[in-house]
């Protein structure tokens, strides 16, 4: 059976139809990774809930503190668009790094968000940005902290009913580095096996911020803010970024799959982290530099 | 000349433009869909069968299962092109996951799915192996009942004294290389129509061997050749999975039970890898060299995992699976022992460089090593013991056109092997590697054509060469123009179509464009010769006083004097002239010794690359590769080149990712996120074609010289950057890394 598709042009609209078909209902935004469920037929929703038109999940909105991104812009957007690419450059080089240029062209964040497909780069780099997601559902809307929103391979804290609306990020600290580093095992269009995004505000060259998240090795994007801590206060020498990528590899659980096996991930965890943190202790990544992995 | 140009591939743009009508595209009035139900398991006796409550679904019009072939005028249950051992559909046993045990044909796609969840199939497991090597024990499980130790066939190559070779030897090295199974992956999955008139069958198929089909179903159903008619549309690749028999039979068995309605079926993306795949392979390599290099003996064993049916594997192993694991070398003592397994995997068959890519995996990797151990430069080991014109080769044949040397040379050069070269320090280190291969074409095959002039003008080629996107057609419409000397745009290509074109023995072991290319000279030569006896009475002179020129005839030493063919044929009130032509080959070699003519040519490739290693990952990013072929003679030197690159892409994938896991029988990434096939990103940043030709040379085939030559290169590559030999393929950067942290 072929779900029918609706196509709602507001957001009281979608949640309206999204209420009236309650589990037979699937919203329905870049349909890169929707339309292969129900090719598999893994799922087979009655309806779809089309968002492509609904006017509250379009464009970006800047403001002092930070950039407020609606759940249906295209993750290719957000590779290029300038603004985003300066202020919060590991988002854009996570976004650039996805799978190829015609599924970029076609996935939004929020659909890539909702996927929580633990081998995605996006949520990678929002958690270093520490992201809230704008949810709106039939208990009107709410905030969800990115650090609260995965909770395990493909399940979120989403409830029925829900909408992801907006990702708003918030600028990091003046003088702040960040990157987005993807590692690859297999072809160069490749869902990572490791993500890594760093970043890191220095004043006279003492670390006053650290964040490093790590995710696609594990079920769900992890900070470990104990081993961040190591950092804070210090000047980022060799030592203390061996320290912390050995941390992160220690204390993240890491998972087996054909992109690699737990233990290959944990060095490759330790590897990554310290290149992200020497990236960033030596400047921004160029965009003009080629694929990082 | 039309030949040595690069004229574009005719049907290109269509392609592009998504305008070829594919099997896809095809729809007939009535036509019904498909589906196959599946075993889940890899090894299981059926208990109990009923497809009653599908057919009770409203839309399903027929379900076969291996009781309809109990039925009198049935076909025949159990087919292959060797050994019978392969049923349409499962009759009480069940082999490997994905292996048929109904087939159902609906109004709609999902009727038929909707029945193949209901029909009800009771399984009794039974214990399986999956590797090769396990599977050829005496107490393995057995796959098939009269088959103990699932050995279904030993051949062997006996050349010269092995003892003494390996006396003579200052030093013995001994090596084992596996591959796994892969996927063909072509963008177009194998499809299937077939309808039933008048106890006639006609089958739309997309395969590569629509004669081999023809004769198969003909023998299924007890009918003449002529009863079956196979129709070919353009391929979306090949690569050797839709060669020989496929889906044909089922679908064909499926329409037999529906009767006159046609019956459709198309694979989904998953149920190509359990259709057909690469053998999974276990060689294991010795050789004897001295001091100085020269090699005085090889030893070479290998267990060809063939899956759940011998299929095309026993004809293999009878040349290919023996000559193709050896290597372009004089060695004077050779003994190769090649054992065909049954595993419960799904069948294996031909894939692209078929049995040259995991035979040069093995002795390119194992040249290197004995290269190492010799502290010699890989280049010179080569050199020393390449075979050259007028040398013989382990099957006792003379190699008379050898350009091995050339192939790797002209690689190695591009690499630039002789300038002096840094590895580097820190993480990423850089090495250098090549490797060459010699691969046989079919011994016993036979092609032909028709060519028809018409009266208007318009040359007709009528072939049975398959178009799968490798601009087969546009090269032989070019040979026929070049023979002919009409131009080429009046060259129009038929077929492959049972009924009207002559027969072609496959479009594989890149034989079309030699073979078929071959007969059509021919055919050529005959329609010329018809064309002087038909001339000289209008021309009132003698036939040999007439010189054949630019689609007309003219008279010795009186240019002036010239009439068109098409006048010609218009004079005799001919609507058309019609010549055929046929090109055979011969050989075949010796059960019990390997010893006789193992291919009417050889095609010959090499590689050399430069690699850069991430040692703190194992990551690997080739820098620049170089493929060299040999090609006697080009006849489009745009297509050559990409086959030349295509070749290199699709082996990059082979070397360094496509694999298809098996756990318990059960695959676990049948689809294209979980089997990566390399992408355009993957692409080495200098990527080289040299293509050779020799004056005297005859036309070779281009679309699998310079594959297998790329996993060795990169292997070896990978070894000369950070010292770390890896034997089984693929060559990920996880094993590369626990190579290098000792894992
Ligand atoms: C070939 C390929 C390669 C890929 N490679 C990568 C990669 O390298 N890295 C990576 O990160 N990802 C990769 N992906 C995944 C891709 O990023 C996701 O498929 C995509 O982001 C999903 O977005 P979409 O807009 O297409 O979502 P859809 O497919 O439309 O939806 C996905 C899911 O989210 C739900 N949904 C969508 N929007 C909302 C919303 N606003 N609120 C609530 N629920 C919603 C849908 O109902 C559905 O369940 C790859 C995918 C493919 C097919």
């Amino acid at each position: 059976m072929r779900p029918e598709v609706l196509h709602p042009s507001t957001l009281s609209d979608a949640l309206a139809a999204l209420a009236a078909y309650g589990e037979e209902a699937r919203p329905l935004a870049g349909g890169t990774a929707l339309v292969l469920l129900l090719h598999h037929r893994l799922i087979a929703p009655r309806v779809l809930i089309c968002l492509e038109e609904v006017r509250e999940l379009r464009g970006f909105q800047f403001a002092e503190e930070g950039i407020r991104i609606g759940a249906m812009v295209r993750l290719q957007e957000l590779a290029r668009f300038p603004q985003i690419r300066e202020r919060l450059p590991a988002l854009a080089l996570a976004c650039r790094e996805v799978g190829n240029i015609r599924i970029r062209n076609q996935a939004t964040l929020g659909g890539n968000l909702a996927e929580a497909d633990y081998a995605s780069d996006p949520p990678i780099a929002l958690m270093a940005l520490e992201a809230i997601l704008e949810v709106h559902g039939p208990n009107g809307p709410r905030e969800i902290p990115i650090s609260e929103f995965f909770r395990g391979p493909y399940t979120t804290a989403l409830e029925p009913g829900e909408l992801i609306t907006a990702v708003r990020t918030p600028f990091p600290p003046p003088g702040s580095r960040m990157t987005y580093l993807k590692f690859r095992t297999r072809s160069a269009e490749d869902r990572p096996c490791l993500g890594v995004a760093a970043l890191v505000a220095f004043e006279d060259g003492i670390c006053r911020e650290l964040r490093i998240a790590v995710g696609a090795a594990c079920e769900t994007p992890q900070r470990r803010p104990e081993v961040e801590r190591l950092a804070i206060g210090r000047p980022l020498t060799e030592v203390v970024i061996r320290a912390i990528a050995q941390g992160y590899a220690d204390q993240i659980e890491t998972l087996n799959d054909l992109r690699g096996s737990a233990a290959y991930r944990k060095r490759m965890i330790e590897v990554h982290v310290r290149r992200a943190l020497e990236e960033v202790r030596d400047g921004h990544r160029s965009f003009s530099a080629g694929a990082g992995c | 000349m039309a030949i040595g140009r690069s004229v574009p591939v005719r049907d290109a743009e269509a392609r592009v433009r998504g305008a070829v009508a594919y099997l896809a595209d095809l729809r007939l009035p009535g036509m019904l869909t498909a589906k196959i139900v599946r075993s889940p398991f890899p090894h299981a006796r059926i208990r109990h069968l009923d497809p009653r409550p599908a057919l009770r679904i409203p839309g399903v019009v027929a379900i076969l299962t291996a009781e309809d072939f109990n039925r009198p005028g049935a076909p025949r249950l159990f087919y292959g092109v060797d050994r019978k051992d392969q049923p349409v559909v499962a009759r009480d046993r069940v082999r490997y996951v994905g292996e048929p045990v109904a087939a159902i044909a609906a109004e709609t796609p999902e009727a038929a799915e909707e029945a193949a969840q209901a029909i009800e199939v009771e399984y009794e497991e039974l214990p399986a192996v999956f590797d090769p090597l396990t599977a050829a024990k005496p107490e393995a499980p057995r796959v098939h009942e009269d088959c103990p130790g699932n050995v279904f066939l030993h051949t062997r190559l006996r050349h010269g004294d092995l003892e003494a070779g390996f006396a003579a030897a200052d030093l013995i090295v001994e090596e084992t290389y596996t591959t796994p199974p892969a996927c063909h992956a072509a963008l177009e999955p194998h499809g299937v129509i077939a309808q039933w008139a008048d106890g006639r069958l006609t089958v739309w198929s997309a395969t590569q061997a629509p004669f081999v089909v023809q004769e198969t179903l003909a023998e299924l159903f007890g009918l003449p050749r002529e009863a079956v008619r196979v129709i070919v549309p353009p391929l979306g690749g090949g690569y050797g999975g839709k060669g020989y028999v496929r889906l044909e039979p089922l679908t064909a068995v499926l329409a037999w039970k529906v009767g006159g309605r046609p019956v459709r079926l198309i694979l989904e993306r998953s149920e190509e890898f359990v259709t057909l795949t690469r053998h999974a392979a276990w060689i294991r390599i010795r050789t004897g060299v001295r001091r100085d290099g020269t090699l005085t003996a090889r030893q070479v064993e290998v267990y060809w995992g063939a899956g759940a049916y011998a299929d095309i594997t026993p004809r293999l192993l009878r040349s290919a699976g023996l000559v193709r694991v050896v290597g372009p070398y004089r060695i004077p003592a050779v003994h190769v022992d090649a054992y065909g397994v049954y595993t419960n995997l799904p069948p294996a068959g031909p894939f692209r460089g078929t049995m040259s890519f995991e035979g040069a995996w093995a002795y390119e990797s194992h040249m290197d090593t004995i290269a190492h151990a010799l502290g010699m430069d890989p280049l010179e080991l080569r050199r020393r013991n390449l075979l050259r014109p007028g040398d013989r080769f382990c099957t006792g044949e003379v190699i008379e056109e050898a350009f091995f040397w050339e192939c790797l040379e002209a690689a190695a050069r591009h690499v630039g092997w002789d300038q002096p070269y840094e590895k580097g320090e820190g993480m990423r280190r850089r090495g250098r590697g090549l490797a060459v291969m010699m691969k046989s074409t079919l011994p016993r095959s036979r092609s032909e054509c028709r060519l028809v002039l018409r009266a208007d003008g318009v040359l007709e080629l009528h072939t049975g060469t398959v178009e799968m996107g490798q601009g087969a057609h546009t090269a032989l419409a070019q040979i026929a123009a070049a023979e002919t000397e009409i131009p080429l745009e009046r060259v129009q290509v038929i077929g492959p179509d049972t009924a009207q074109v002559p027969y072609d023995a496959t479009t594989s072991a890149s034989r079309a464009t030699s073979m078929m290319g071959a007969a059509i000279r021919e055919a050529a030569a005959r329609l010329k010769e018809e064309m002087r006896r038909r001339a000289a009475p209008l021309l009132e002179v003698d036939p040999e006083e007439l010189i054949l020129q630019g689609a007309g005839v003219t008279l010795r030493g009186r240019p002036e004097v010239w009439i068109a063919w098409e006048e010609v044929l218009r004079r005799h009130g001919l609507e058309a002239l019609e010549a055929h032509g046929v090109f055979e080959t011969q050989g075949g070699l010796d059960p019990e010794t390997g010893q006789g003519i193992a291919s009417p040519h050889w095609h010959q490739g090499a590689g050399a690359c430069e690699v850069e290693v991430d040692i703190e990952t194992g990551k690997v990013r080739i820098l620049r590769y170089c493929a060299a072929a040999y090609a006697g003679r080009v006849i489009n030197p745009a297509l050559a080149t990409l086959q030349n690159e295509g070749n290199m892409v699709f082996g990059l994938g082979q070397a360094l990712m496509e694999q298809i896991f098996f756990d318990q029988g059960q695959p676990l990434n049948a689809n294209m996120s979980d089997y990566q096939i390399p992408s355009l990103r993957d692409l080495p940043e200098v990527l080289e074609s040299v293509l050779l030709e020799s004056p005297e040379g005859s036309i070779h085939g281009l679309g699998e010289m310079t594959l297998p030559p790329v996993a060795p290169a990169i292997a070896n590559a990978i070894f000369d950057a950070v010292g770390v030999r890896i034997r089984d393929l693929p060559i990920t950067p996880e094993k590369i890394w626990r190579a290098l942290h000792g894992e």
